[in-house]
């Protein structure tokens, strides 16, 4: 069930930014973590990668493919938003269109941990299925 | 490629063989990945920039308004404490606070080969985009054109 | 399935967290964005934000910020206690802008939706409607007369118009054309010498006065060497235009 919606979640959130390549690659420079050409070959090729392992977790086809790099993504994202709060840049987050612009920093990154902490119990419970737990 | 079990049923118990899985998985889907992306790329390819951000025509790079020399009119488009305080030198102050005003003096230093380049700080601004929309609408001038960047930037590169 | 239900549960209740946190915030307001239609001559559009603290806990306004220094911002109060209502009152000061205008206020709070987006929407009303505002010869061209067209507005009806120069160099005809529509003929009477002039145009029911700038341009001097790096944007350059000589 968590795999649904989660793998869900990264479907949709690949989608929004599929349809708008340059206002992603706009959003990704806003970090300005990386100069602007590899920012824009990014924005074309991250959001396919989003959509294709949210599926991977709904037909569990290249599942653990899937998680771990959707896990990898997660985790660069929060230490860029981190990265980028401390510095003092203004991000509008990009990650979900507009509809996440009412969450505040903290709600973002509370968010982003559960995503995370989600697919690494994903992650742990494919991995090691007969491992016995209360 | 070799059907695998499925993942949800788990694996039995092989650490080993389920680590080279999901990198192999991984490395698979990342490639998979690229066949969209490329088909979009290149549906895309003229419309985007791929090696800077190009501004939009009105813009123009603080390197680029210096190189023109004196056939710039800088115009400050900031409140005027703000201009007061500190200006790009040479700079002719015209803000929508007061238009009217401010229009005919600036108006009396242009002339058709100058290029009039508007700045405001890169906070406060769409003041220059409005500034310089009025100049081409109302007063019909052609080559004016946004500082990139604005004051700040400007400052940065004033050494 | 032998998951642990622990880690779970603590997933669902921090997605839960960061989805429905906003939702709940105590400070509701009765509109975030208000439309203002100030009067012709008004210097000031003025919008009041109402709220009200509908949670237990006062609330405290950490900043207000607006998008431009035009617009000023004021809460009544600093901590809003737990039932109480208040307002924000946004003051646009419109200067000579005009047209639709937006300018927004951002408050922060300590609510749980810390922070706020106020919108103003202005229409300023413009009495008359002048383009364009600028008209020029240059040097080498043809003294013809050039036209500026002015436009009332249709709330507020103009009949006439008067136009007056700053100097007589230059002439002026003004051609009603239309229901509040209206021509103005600018011709200089020489153009040997550069010289401008400001016209003030006036409603004759109104004390409000509008502003065109007409210029000869002095001769230019000898053209500089075009940078290269320009090239991508085209500089109509003037035709130069030869006085006509009659062949008998």
């Amino acid at each position: 069930m968590v795999e649904l919606i989660v793998g869900g979640l990264f479907i949709y959130a690949g989608a929004t930014k599929v349809l708008d390549p340059l206002q992603f690659a706009i959003d990704i420079d806003n970090y300005k973590s990386i100069p602007w050409s590899i920012a824009v070959r990014l924005a074309f090729y991250l959001p396919w990668l989003e959509m294709l392992c949210g599926l991977a977790l709904i037909t569990r086809r290249l599942y653990l493919g899937g998680l771990s790099i959707l896990s990898l993504l997660i985790s660069i994202f929060i230490v860029l938003s981190i990265v980028a709060k401390a510095r003092g840049l203004d991000i509008s987050c990009g990650c979900f269109g507009h509809a996440s612009k009412y969450l505040s920093f903290a709600g973002h990154l509370a968010l982003n941990f559960a995503i995370l902490a989600a697919l690494l119990t994903l992650f742990w419970r494919a991995r090691s299925p007969q491992k016995e737990s209360s | 490629m070799a059907r695998r079990p499925d993942a949800g049923a788990g694996y039995a118990g092989r650490p080993a063989a389920v680590t080279s899985h999901f990198l192999r998985q991984a490395l698979l889907l990342a490639a998979l990945a690229f066949v969209p992306a490329i088909g979009q790329a290149i549906y895309f390819r003229e419309r985007v920039s791929w090696q800077s951000p190009i501004p939009p025509s009105e813009m123009v790079t603080v390197r680029q308004a210096r190189a023109w020399g004196a056939d710039v009119i800088w115009v400050d488009a900031r409140p005027e404490e703000d201009f007061t305080h500190d200006h790009v030198p040479g700079a002719i102050l015209l803000n929508e606070d007061r238009w009217n005003e401010l229009l005919p003096p600036f108006l009396a230093t242009w002339s058709p080969e100058k290029k009039v380049v508007v700045y405001c700080s890169t906070q406060s601004c769409n003041l220059a985009l409005e500034v310089a929309r009025r100049l081409r609408n109302e007063a019909q001038l052609k080559d004016v054109y946004v500082l990139q960047g604005g004051w700040e930037e400007w400052l940065k590169q004033k050494k | 399935m032998k998951n642990p239900k622990l880690s779970l549960f603590i997933v669902s209740g921090l997605l839960a967290l960061g989805l429905i946190s906003p939702a709940s915030a105590a400070l509701k307001w009765e509109q975030t964005t208000l439309d203002l239609y100030p009067a012709v001559g008004d210097k000031d559009a003025v919008g009041h934000f109402k709220y009200q603290n509908t949670g237990d806990k006062p609330v405290r306004f950490k900043s207000v910020r607006t998008s431009c220094g035009c617009t000023v911002a004021q809460t009544q109060k600093d901590v809003v206690p737990p039932g109480e209502k208040g307002e924000i009152t946004a003051t646009f000061h419109i200067g000579d802008r005009t047209g639709a205008q937006m300018k927004t206020v951002i408050v922060e709070t300590d609510d749980s939706a810390p922070s706020v987006t106020l919108t103003l929407k202005a229409t300023i009303p413009q009495l008359l409607e002048i383009k364009p505002t600028f008209v020029f010869w240059q040097a080498n061209e043809s003294p013809t007369a050039k036209t500026v067209n002015v436009t009332a507005s249709k709330d507020f009806p103009v009949p006439q118009i008067k136009v007056t120069s700053s100097n007589p160099d230059f002439q002026t005809k003004v051609e009603k054309v239309g229901k509040g529509e209206f021509k103005i003929d600018i011709q200089p009477k020489t153009m040997t010498k550069p010289s401008s002039t400001a016209l003030t145009i006036q409603p004759e029911n109104s004390s409000k006065v509008f502003n065109v700038s007409a210029s000869v341009m002095a001769a230019p001097v000898v053209p500089a060497v075009v940078n290269p790096a320009a090239t991508w944007h085209v500089v109509p350059t003037p035709a130069p235009v030869t006085p006509a000589v009659p062949q008998p």
